[in-house]
């Protein structure tokens, strides 16, 4: 589960999960959602996998979303499907997008980068929950 | 982090400046100075800008005190309106969140001889010629490939360096900020994941708050230097807002990777992780300098390639060439950059790291770093305010170099976040509404125009009045937009 949340120049994004893997997966939604009005809109037509690295989890998610941004941007792929296995250092992730297609796909904004301001990562009696503000 | 109001300590000290003081935190080194009215004091403090003016003043080495404009609104590590200078010789340090991530984003302002007559019968025809043309908003490429030796050739030379490709002249290059180079870029340690990110996006523009804006001198009130730099009533102009597109924004992303556990090596501690920070003088330092040049020559190139798709479409349109319409650039001026300048403190002259998150450089008259034709009038400020109220071409006035590390404010700052504007826009159309007050508007996203409507900002009138009341800059033109290009 993801939200959005206020903030004076940029755009939060606040995470829960009750799963780690749930949480890595939710934040990469939440991301897309920046990046278009209709994120409903990806559909799962090719995979591409990815390989984190990283033992501290606010710096494993940090660097999750970048990798997804900078992918997008220099692939032009969005995607809508995140399957996660966690391990001890770090995790592997295979995703399901689509190519950009303007038509189709209604930008909402260009996410700049990922910042470390007010980064958080938290495990809950309920799970997990991440805080952190992406550049507009 | 929620965007709760600021609630610390908060001194009066004349009715344009407020001091935080030192004692507020310990950790502090000195002072913050906010500088606003009563007017705009509650939308100052009405979230956690404040308390980031307080945190800069942690950065070793600062000097004098931790400053923010009267634009100053909420950012990420330092406050969006930020200005922090740091001596070296004291252990100062440089920090990237103090540039930002969209290194060398910047205002320029070109003029024509049209005048709103001219343009008005045909402005919808040439604002959507202009939205067809200009490379704008999410996944959008430019004109311009440049392959990996073509880019870092553009890095080390900055615009100069376009004058051999017939995009830049000259007169081009002698109004701009620094010349369109900063000495010392070092491409080789910009990244290749910021060199792909680079390769196509060198004349676009890109969303959020950047724009391409044709605008109409309104009033003038400084005749003399409005007449120096070519500006008379009704003439139009076009103003460029963009910065260092995605290669700026990695080489941010990457040297606060690289400053990961950097602060603790060096014994600094930071109230928030985004003012990570190293020595200037420690190769980490150096490493986030070198790249950092080489990110502002680019913006200076993405600027001038976007000015120069502009003239185009107006020979294009018109059907003369752009040098017959006097298309000239007026200024090009950098708002989120460091700089090493010299400056008085405490009466003696240093070599200090000038740090704008969101500020503009605003030498007066006289000073040696003021192109040759603004010697006698001081070096234009470039004001964008908002698509439907106004922007504002100001001057350096001595002021500066007393009281704000030779800066100025950058724009109207904002008032509403993103998501209240666009709750705010609901139900609205934002550009018939902007049309029925003779603008037109062209965007990618009805919520980029939602985020980005004149009532999300503060008003920039209050904003230039609190610069010019505290001897900072002063007006020359108010500039009132016809046509708005956004991503």
């Amino acid at each position: 589960m993801y939200e959005l949340f206020e903030h004076t120049a940029d755009l939060g994004i606040r995470v829960k999960s009750s799963t780690l893997n749930g949480l890595f997966s939710d934040a990469a939604c939440a991301l897309f959602a920046a990046v278009l009005d209709n994120p409903e809109s990806i559909e799962a037509e090719q995979t591409v996998e990815f390989e984190l690295e990283g033992t501290q989890t606010d710096y494993l998610l940090f660097d999750w979303l970048n990798e997804l941004l900078y992918y997008f941007e220099t692939k032009h792929v969005l995607f809508s499907e995140f399957s996660i296995e966690v391990s001890a250092g770090g995790f592997k992730a295979v995703c399901r997008g689509e190519s950009l297609n303007l038509e189709k796909h209604h930008a909402a904004h260009e996410v700049k980068a990922i910042t470390y301001h007010g980064l958080k990562v938290e495990q809950t009696e309920q799970g997990w929950q991440a805080e952190l503000i992406v550049d507009i | 982090m929620t965007n709760q109001p600021f609630g610390g300590q908060l001194e009066k000290l004349s009715d344009f400046c407020w001091r935080i003081p030192k004692s507020y935190k310990p950790g502090m080194r000195v002072d913050g100075l906010i500088y606003t009215s009563e007017e705009m004091l509650q939308q100052v403090i009405g979230d956690q800008a404040p308390e980031q003016v307080a945190n800069v003043a942690f950065l070793p080495g600062i000097q004098m005190a931790s400053l923010a404009m009267p634009d100053i609104h909420w950012g990420y590590g330092f406050s969006i309106g930020g200005v922090c200078a740091t001596d070296p010789d004291e252990g100062g340090v440089i920090s990237p969140g103090g540039v930002g991530y969209d290194i060398n984003c910047g205002v320029r302002l070109l003029r024509t001889n049209l005048f709103y007559r001219d343009v008005k019968p045909v402005l919808t025809q040439l604002i959507d010629e202009l939205f067809n043309k200009i490379p704008a908003g999410v996944g959008k490429e430019g004109p311009y490939t440049f392959n990996p030796t073509e880019l870092k050739q553009l890095m080390g030379s900055g615009s100069p360096w376009l004058i051999e490709k017939g995009l830049a002249t000259q007169a081009d290059i002698d109004h701009t900020e620094a010349f369109g180079c900063l000495e010392g870029a070092e491409p080789e340690r910009v990244s290749e994941r910021a060199l792909e990110r680079g390769k196509k996006q060198c004349g676009t523009l890109g969303s959020g708050n950047h724009f391409l804006e044709v605008q109409v001198v309104d009033a003038i009130f400084d005749a003399e230097a409005a007449a120096v730099m070519g500006l008379e009533k009704d003439m139009v102009c076009v103003m460029i807002h963009s910065g260092s597109r995605g290669l700026g924004y990695q080489v941010c992303d990457d040297a606060l990777k690289l400053l990961r556990g950097v602060p603790e090596k060096y014994g600094i501690e930071l109230p928030d992780r985004q003012l990570a920070c190293a020595p200037v003088n420690s190769p980490e330092g150096e490493h986030y300098l070198g790249a950092m040049r080489a990110a502002a020559n680019y913006a200076w190139c993405n600027r001038q390639l976007l000015m120069w798709q502009a003239r185009e479409c107006f020979a294009r349109f018109f059907g003369k060439p752009w040098e017959q319409m006097q298309m000239s650039l007026i200024y090009d001026v950098a708002h989120n950059i460091a700089k090493l300048e010299k400056h008085r403190v405490d009466g003696t002259e240093k070599k200090v790291w000038v740090h704008r998150k969101g500020a503009t450089r605003a030498f007066p008259p006289g000073h040696s770093d003021v192109p040759p034709m603004y010697q006698k009038i001081g070096q234009p400020v470039l004001i964008p305010g908002d698509m439907g109220r106004a922007s504002w071409v100001l001057v350096g006035q001595p002021g500066s170099m007393e009281r704000s590390f030779g800066t100025t404010c950058h724009g109207a700052g904002r008032a509403m976040s993103r998501r209240a504007a666009v709750r705010h826009a609901k139900g609205r159309r934002i550009d018939e509404e902007l049309k029925q007050k003779g603008i037109i508007a062209r965007a990618r996203s009805w919520k980029g125009l939602a985020e980005e409507q004149p009532e999300a900002y503060k008003d920039v009138n209050l904003v230039v009045d609190v610069v010019q009341q505290a001897g900072i800059s002063k007006k020359v033109a108010r500039m009132r937009p016809i046509g708005v290009v956004k991503g």
